[in-house]
């Protein structure tokens, strides 16, 4: 039981660090559209880094299969959120950065 | 037969929610399912396209390459977030989604945004606009392992 303690703690210590990292390019990136970049990294690897962290806790019963369950509906939820993200952006108008940069070229 | 499939799948989930087994509590499971099978009959009336689950071999052949792409990908992006910002270098591209079967486009476009580092921004007829973070990975996705990982794998369905 002592290797699967460590192996989870493992992944449950990158899980979190990838989560951090998620948060940290949330604010340091420049635009809209780079900064869901960041969240997806939060969404995706971490996401799945802490899941199985938590899955490797448990003794095989219901709760593994509600974890897992959390799990594959994250996964198809989180990409869905992202894309609606960007896309009300984009259809608002937004412009992402290469964009911009035609326009002011195009203006001056 | 889908349906039948459905009905398993959904009853199987809900057991494995509830964990009671007291004959009350199944025949409300019972019920329940038996009522999203009957929605599911009739939203196949009115759009004439049965979505039947896919299981087995082929899913989790594509679950498991799109794991070890998410981790590659994941790693690029956490080494730009921590690196200095100039590294990052935006860009927003067209790709042309025709070769990919009508029915695993979903699918793909929802791939190609949980992979860190590309997001698919709009999907208009053929044409996919993906917004992506290093330039490199638009030339990755247009050279199309996913597109054919997902003909490979679901092609032979059409």
């Amino acid at each position: 039981m002592l290797l699967l303690d460590i192996v989870s703690g493992v992944l449950l210590i990158f899980g979190a660090f990838f989560g951090l990292s998620g948060a940290v390019g949330l604010f340091k990136f420049p635009d809209f559209f780079t900064r869901v970049h960041a969240a997806s990294v939060t969404d995706s690897i971490a996401a799945i880094l802490v899941l199985s962290g938590l899955i490797l806790q448990t003794n095989l019963d219901l709760n593994t299969a509600k974890l897992l369950f959390i799990l594959i509906f994250l996964l198809i939820t989180s990409p869905t959120a992202s894309h609606v993200l960007a896309k009300s952006a984009r259809h608002g108008g937004l412009l992402s950065m290469p964009e911009k940069e035609q326009k002011k070229e195009i203006e001056s | 037969m889908h349906l039948l499939k459905w009905a398993i799948l959904l009853f199987g989930f809900w057991l494995l929610l509830s964990g009671y087994y007291q004959p009350l509590l199944l025949t409300f499971g019972l019920i329940s399912v038996a009522i999203v099978v009957v929605v599911i009959k009739r939203m196949d009336n009115v759009d004439q396209q049965e979505k039947s689950v896919s299981t087995g071999y082929r899913v989790l052949r594509y679950f498991l390459w799109l794991i070890s792409e998410i981790i590659r990908s994941s790693l690029q992006v956490t080494k730009l977030i921590w690196g200095p910002s100039k590294s990052v270098s935006p860009s927003l591209s067209k790709i042309n989604v025709s070769k990919v079967p009508h029915n695993s486009r979903v699918l793909y476009v929802n791939s190609i945004t949980l992979t860190p580092g590309t997001l698919s921004v709009d999907l208009e007829g053929d044409e996919l606009t993906v917004h992506a973070l290093q330039k490199k990975s638009i030339e990755r996705l247009k050279k199309g392992d996913m597109e054919n990982k997902l003909k490979i794998i679901w092609g032979e369905n059409e």
